[in-house]
């Protein structure tokens, strides 16, 4: 049997031990490349760094444990940025699982800075309804809202009585993982009530969003756990981003090689018709 | 001599006049210049709920404190501050009554306040013009694709091109029946309330129809609750009209769970026990559509795919024998049903295609020349 | 009766939400809200149905000794400790948060990590040269793939922009013209539901 022939009927279970290799070995010896930073990454910290101090930030974590690895770091690098900025941060979420992840994420930053629950940040937990939410939340936070993720009610905080209405919002940065998420909130919220919305979404959702870049209807796009480096590349903090990097650049390396092969084998199958 | 004392005096006189006008005007300039210029009136297409105030945008002020009154000569109160941004929105106000605004800037040492603006009182609209491109969107596709469904209606044929996914469909269902072995159908992981989600359902009693008519079983997973009750009314009545009632089981119709991959993992599961011969996935997917049409493709199955959503199209086209693409999946259940009004609607809808290509490129051109007048028209005014 | 009252039901309500988009009068936009409250509030009574589907289906399972029986046990088992630990301690209990972050973080990231080695033995199986547009397909998808991690960059610095350009317009071309055929695809299918031609989703099926 030819080389190329074994090859061809690879078992599959080698090219998944090749992969995990691949994601394994940089993450135990790091190569420590050097992150490039995207112009969609560099708009979304541009527009966080020109906010005034003690601005909003919607921060929407829209997205469940299924993406976590990919999007908590970008949660957690917009979080620094924002605390460190010293702007308000008004947690949510449109997918159950999301407050409580960004919740993991607040309790991991806002010590850091010495941020206040209620007065610098404020959980308001899951919000079911996707499109109808968002149009109502728009318009009246107030009648929406009557309680933090907690149970207790919002007016018992400052920044609760703060937000009420889309006009009290300077930005919105939706984490999303897929529907309800980023489209909604340019469709239901940005487009009626003309708020500023950022998105970081993970990697296999990232090109749907390049036509609302370049539309102006999104600020910014982190794209998957590379925005998420990025982002913490201009923050300068090494989070969990980075140090996927490169692993990440491994991996892809692999994958060319393998359609590389898989088209060698492709011309080889031809020439012996 | 005194003539010349004289003219001096004037001279100087004239000159100090001078100064003093120059001086006085200004002064005028600047108070006017520095004045707030203060605008307000009723919120285009609303409902009748809000006043909007603008000013124009100065880089001596960052923060505004609005002020309303009922009468110019009356008190007015404070009813909202705002900072860094040039217009207001105050929704707290009764229709017909006449309201006087004014504002009060300020900055890091400076302070000024606008003149007093008004009457302006908020008036309810009937229609919102900003819209106006939108209802002309719909109605020139409502009427294209209802002409074409009348031309069908009188009997008319019109061609529709093949779809390949879609004439696969029953030959992957006579495969599974062949070998024995039940067909999956998977309805993608969103609510009824997304429309590929219905245009699965519309399939789904399709497909349900050819497999009780061979007696195969049919497995449809969901992921929400409202999409089992749907899908088990849908083969259950494809099961009574092919006249085998008796086929029917709802224990195959079943809600696994909401959670995505808990699904995926679940769905996984199926395939890899049960290993179906033929899978379908059509509705809305995400990250897990690779995951599932992979696992599909280890157990040796025909997989036929189909989705709206770009994101998603690539992996199953990798993974899958045929792939309904965006249109394709909202066409396939009128294609399949060959009645004529629902090809009707299929052909409308590629005139309404066509329009909006053409729309496109003036568009476009437009651009290019300049002349802003397409633009214009289908900017939406944002509120 | 059983057969028009749905389509009634389907025709008024949709074309009703249809014109409140366009009038802005107070009583047509809180009416076409309540319907949207109204959605959610049936969406909420369906999490019971849910429920009863997965205990009667199991049960059923368990009680008739049907194949991988013993499986159903576990999920039974899973969903009162998930459900009791809920009902006892709240959303932000002890024992439901021990079991969200330390079970279903884990178990959902495990399942969506899949991807990573699926997406490599597809790319082996599918990404071959046939055509001259396959071929094309396959250039795109390299730059991108290499010019996406930082071992791009380290390579070229020119490959960034390479893929920022790939990504901007041709990218952003063909997913324009998918999203416009779907649309318009999605606007006609409305159409024939609305109007009652599509009703096979309701299970009826053409005359």
């Amino acid at each position: 049997m030819n080389i190329l022939d074994r090859i061809s009927s690879i078992d599959r279970r080698i090219i998944f031990l090749l992969v995990a290799l691949a994601v394994i070995i940089p993450l135990l010896i790091p190569l420590g490349l050097p992150v490039d930073v995207s112009k969609p990454v560099r708009d979304v910290y541009d527009m966080v760094d020109s906010l005034p101090e003690r601005a909003i930030v919607v921060v929407s974590c829209d997205y469940d444990p299924g993406s976590e690895a990919e999007l908590t770091p970008a949660t957690v690098a917009i979080l620094e940025h924002c605390f460190r900025k010293n702007l308000r941060v008004y947690l949510m979420g449109l997918w159950p699982p999301g407050p409580e992840l960004g919740n993991l994420a607040l309790e991991a930053v806002a010590p850091k800075y010495e941020r206040v629950y209620g007065v610098d940040y404020i959980n308001i937990g899951y919000r079911p309804g996707g499109p109808v939410m968002l149009v109502s939340l728009g318009r009246d936070v107030a009648d929406l809202v009557r309680a933090d993720y907690a149970g207790v009610p919002i007016d018992s905080f400052p920044l609760g009585r703060a937000v009420k209405s889309a006009r009290d919002i300077d930005l919105v940065v939706t984490l999303s993982a897929g529907d309800p998420g980023v489209l909604h909130w340019i469709i239901y919220f940005s487009a009626r009530y003309g708020t500023r919305i950022a998105a970081a979404t993970t990697a296999i959702m990232a090109p749907q969003q390049y036509p609302y870049l370049s539309s102006g209807q999104l600020v910014g796009l982190l794209g998957g756990l590379k925005g998420a480096a990025e982002y913490e590349t201009l923050v300068e903090t090494t989070g969990r981003a980075t140090a996927g990097m490169d692993s990440q650049s491994i991996v892809h390396l692999l994958l060319v090689i393998f359609i590389i092969m898989g088209n060698i084998i492709l011309l080889y199958e031809k020439r012996r018709r | 001599m005194s003539r010349r004392v004289v003219m001096t005096a004037t001279m100087w006189l004239l000159t100090t006049r001078r100064i003093w006008l120059s001086f006085f005007m200004l002064l005028i300039f600047l108070v006017l210049a520095n004045q707030v210029e203060l605008k307000a009136y009723d919120t285009p297409n609303d409902d009748g709920s809000s006043i909007t105030l603008n000013w124009p945008e100065d880089t001596l002020y960052n923060n505004y404190t609005i002020f309303r009154a009922v009468d110019p000569e009356g008190e007015f109160e404070k009813v909202g501050e705002i900072a860094d941004r040039t217009s207001y929105v105050d929704t707290n106000v009764a229709g017909g009554q006449d309201y006087y605004y004014q504002i009060e800037a300020h900055g890091a040492d400076v302070a000024q306040s606008s003149g007093v603006v008004g009457p302006v009182r908020a008036v309810s609209h009937i229609f919102n013009t900003s819209r106006i491109n939108i209802a002309v969107c719909i109605i020139v596709l409502f009427a294209a694709i209802i002409y074409y469904i009348r031309r069908a209606r009188r009997g008319e044929a019109l061609y529709i091109r093949k779809i390949p996914g879609i004439t696969a469909m029953e030959e992957a269902i006579g495969r599974a029946t062949e070998m024995g072995k039940p067909v999956l159908y998977v309805p993608g992981i969103m609510d009824i309330d997304e429309p590929e989600t219905i245009a699965s359902m519309s399939i789904l009693g399709r497909v349900a129809e050819k497999t009780a008519e061979y007696g195969t079983p049919l497995y449809v997973p969901t992921s929400k609750a409202m999409v089992m009750s749907m899908a088990q009314q849908v083969v259950k009545e494809a099961a009574i009209r092919v006249g085998r009632p008796d086929w029917f089981n709802i224990d195959n119709v079943r809600y696994l769970t909401d959670d995505q991959f808990g699904y995926v993992s679940a769905v996984d599961g199926i395939m890899v026990r049960e290993k179906p011969a033929t899978n379908f996935y059509l509705g809305k997917f995400y990250a897990e559509s690779l995951i599932l049409a992979e696992t599909g493709f280890s157990t040796g199955a025909i997989q036929i795919a189909g989705t709206a959503l770009p994101d998603q199209l690539p992996f199953f086209v990798a993974a899958c024998d045929y792939t309904l693409i965006g249109e394709e999946l909202y066409a396939a259940s009128a294609y399949l049903s060959q009645e004529p009004v629902q090809l009707g609607s299929l052909k409308g809808q590629d005139v309404g295609k066509l329009i909006f290509v053409i729309v496109v490129i003036l568009g476009v051109l437009d651009r290019i020349i300049g002349f802003d007048v397409m633009y214009n028209l289908f900017s939406t005014a944002q509120q | 009766m059983k057969q028009t009252l749905p389509l009634i039901i389907v025709f008024a309500f949709g074309f009703f939400v249809i014109i409140a988009f366009f009038i802005p009068l107070g009583a047509f936009q809180s009416a076409s809200q309540t319907f949207e409250t109204w959605y959610t509030g049936v969406l909420a009574f369906f999490v019971f149905i849910g429920i009863f589907n997965i205990v009667k289906v199991n049960a059923n399972k368990i009680q008739r000794r049907l194949s991988d029986w013993q499986y159903s046990i576990i999920l039974l088992l899973f969903l009162i400790l998930m459900m009791g630990a809920g009902f006892i301690g709240g959303p932000e209990g002890g024992l439901f948060n021990y079991l969200f972050e330390h079970m279903q973080i884990p178990l959902g990231a495990t399942m969506f990590s899949l991807l990573a080695f699926f997406v490599a033995s597809a790319a082996f199986r599918a990404f071959r040269a046939r055509t001259p547009e396959a071929t094309l397909l396959l250039i795109a998808a390299v730059i991108v793939m290499i010019g996406r991690v930082p071992i791009g960059y380290y390579i070229w610095r020119g490959f960034p922009g390479v893929v920022e350009w790939i990504m901007n317009v041709p990218n952003t071309a063909a997913k324009r013209g998918i999203l416009f055929g779907a649309d318009l695809g999605l606007i006609s299918m409305a159409l024939r539901v609305l109007l009652g031609i599509e009703r096979s989703y309701m299970g009826r099926g053409g005359e």
